[in-house]
């Protein structure tokens, strides 16, 4: 088995909705979005996802997640910090932040058991942000960039159309043509988001924030977000 | 620039070539604030280009009221328009503007303003400017950069008015990028970029979801037994989206509608009834606000 294999399989384990971080357990505002009838069916789903791929993702997730495995490669804990900092003030409401926080100790404490050697420092800042976690990952197994923001991409993707399937609610096969045909929107977004300069960082997404903050005093909610 | 050019520029009278200012109209307002006696007084007042302070009130003792004027009254393509503020330590003012900030269409050269507002060490600042409209086929950036000393207080908002809706007028050209940092000690607490570059990005699910008013309210020093309050005072009406969070102790609010006095109505509810949590004084609304 070459080392390429062996990449391949740790991004999958990263990548697997069976990692103990409790993905599953958030919508990021989805769940409100729907009940308020802003989603209704698989295209006004769809039409959502595509534009927080081109939008967010692409100017907040993955030119930080492209900074933050950098720092880690290079065991740079000053920088880890300022793109930890940097990523929690793009979070938008009280819930995003804490699922930030929330998934990040999780991913801490995985680490922790897989054995990686983390800092004092980096531990600090991972138990702040799963996507500083997920860099920290990718950076020891020698996952390269891009598979590592494709994977990280994917895993988000997967994880918000469950969440329609179960909520709106979709077929199971509905579902998954959707994350067939937008394969084409994560590759563009990993490649746009992996172009940014630093000055370009950033997004803004007022429904999104206040689909998030009103799903804070939803009445029936089954997601932590 | 004549008044008449900006009267064309604003559509009241037909016109065949956008205005802007080729070299571009520097106007740069650099204003500092400190404390004497548990008083603020204006210290630094300096300005070069149409902007000023228009005066300074003291309706209440131990606040000063601060109204920036731009005298053409809109800005142009080619127009930069620059705010350093500070507020020094223990100081306490309250910035507003007499009326809207109109961004006008654009031949093609951006017009650019940028604020940047330093609040020291238990010192309040409170940014009320009226709400910016920005006209169609305008091409505009505006950032307004916030830095907080350790225990500085904040409270602002930023209302925003994308094409003229009333006029049967969207934003269907044009291009607005719209900056909001705010920083703490250093450390980014707050940060969000918009960007209309594409005729279908007023329209994005996630984003303004087709409406033309885009508000936001920030207040620090807030806490977790406010929100139910707040959250009533923030009322809902047909045909908007509301929502308020409070991430540590900053709270932000916002507003996507149709209408920037309805925005402006519901801010100043939050302001009136978070001030005297915050900085111990009942709300004093500056005047100007009433005409």
């Amino acid at each position: 088995m070459t080392d390429k294999h062996m990449q391949l399989l740790r991004l999958m384990h990263l990548v697997s909705p069976s990692l103990p971080t409790g993905a599953y357990a958030y919508s990021q505002g989805l769940e409100w979005a729907i009940a308020d009838g802003w989603i209704q069916d698989g295209p006004s789903l769809r039409v959502w996802l595509a534009d927080l791929l081109q939008h967010t993702v692409a100017y907040v997730d993955i030119p930080l997640l492209s900074r933050m495995h950098a720092a880690c490669r290079y065991r740079n804990d000053t920088a880890l910090a300022i793109w930890c900092n940097q990523l929690l003030a793009l979070r938008e409401t009280h819930e995003l932040r804490l699922e930030e926080k929330t998934r990040g100790r999780a991913m801490l404490k995985l680490l922790e058991g897989l054995h990686v050697q983390l800092s004092i420092t980096m531990q600090t800042i991972i138990a702040d942000s799963q996507l500083a976690g997920y860099a920290m990952a990718a950076a020891h197994w020698n996952i390269e960039l891009c598979d590592a923001a494709t994977g990280y991409v994917w895993s988000w993707l997967e994880n918000q159309v469950l969440t329609g399937i179960k909520t709106i609610p979709l077929g199971q096969t509905e579902g998954h043509q959707m994350l067939h045909s937008l394969g084409p929107d994560v590759i563009d977004a990993v490649a746009h988001g992996l172009r940014l300069h630093d000055d370009s960082i950033g997004a803004s997404s007022p429904a999104l924030a206040i689909a998030s903050s009103c799903h804070e005093t939803q009445y029936t909610r089954l997601y932590r977000s | 620039m004549t008044i008449t050019d900006r009267q064309q520029a604003a559509g009241m009278m037909p016109l065949s070539e956008p205005p802007s200012s080729p070299q571009g109209w520097l106007a740069r307002l650099e204003l500092s604030f400190a404390e004497r006696d548990a008083l603020t007084y204006l210290r630094t007042n300096r300005h070069t280009g149409p902007l000023r302070l228009q005066r300074v009130l003291y309706p209440e003792s131990a606040v000063c009221h601060a109204c920036i004027l731009h005298p053409p009254g809109g800005v142009v393509g080619g127009d930069r328009l620059e705010i350093h503020t500070a507020v020094e330590a223990s100081a306490s003012a309250l910035i507003t503007t007499p009326g809207a900030t109109k961004f006008y269409r654009s031949g093609g050269a951006p017009a650019v303003q940028e604020n940047y507002l330093e609040v020291q060490e238990e010192a309040s600042l409170e940014w009320l400017p009226q709400e910016s409209i920005v006209y169609p086929g305008a091409v505009t950036t505006v950032s307004t950069r916030v830095n907080l000393a350790k225990g500085a207080c904040f409270m602002g908002w930023e209302i925003l008015c994308v094409g003229l809706p009333a006029c049967g007028q969207p934003f269907a050209t044009g291009t607005l990028r719209n900056t909001l940092d705010i920083r703490r000690a250093g450390r980014p607490l707050f940060a969000d970029r918009l960007r209309l570059t594409d005729a279908d990005d007023r329209h994005r699910p996630t984003g303004l979801r087709g409406h033309s008013v885009s508000a936001i309210f920030i207040a620090t020093g807030c806490k977790p037994d406010m929100l139910t309050p707040l959250r009533q005072l923030f009322t809902i009406i047909p045909n908007t989206l509301t929502g308020i969070t409070l991430m540590d102790d900053l709270l932000v609010a916002r507003y996507l509608g149709e209408c920037s006095s309805e925005a402006k109505t519901l801010f100043q509810a939050l302001w009136t009834w978070l001030r005297p949590y915050l900085s111990g004084r009942t709300a004093c609304p500056p005047r100007i606000w009433a005409t």
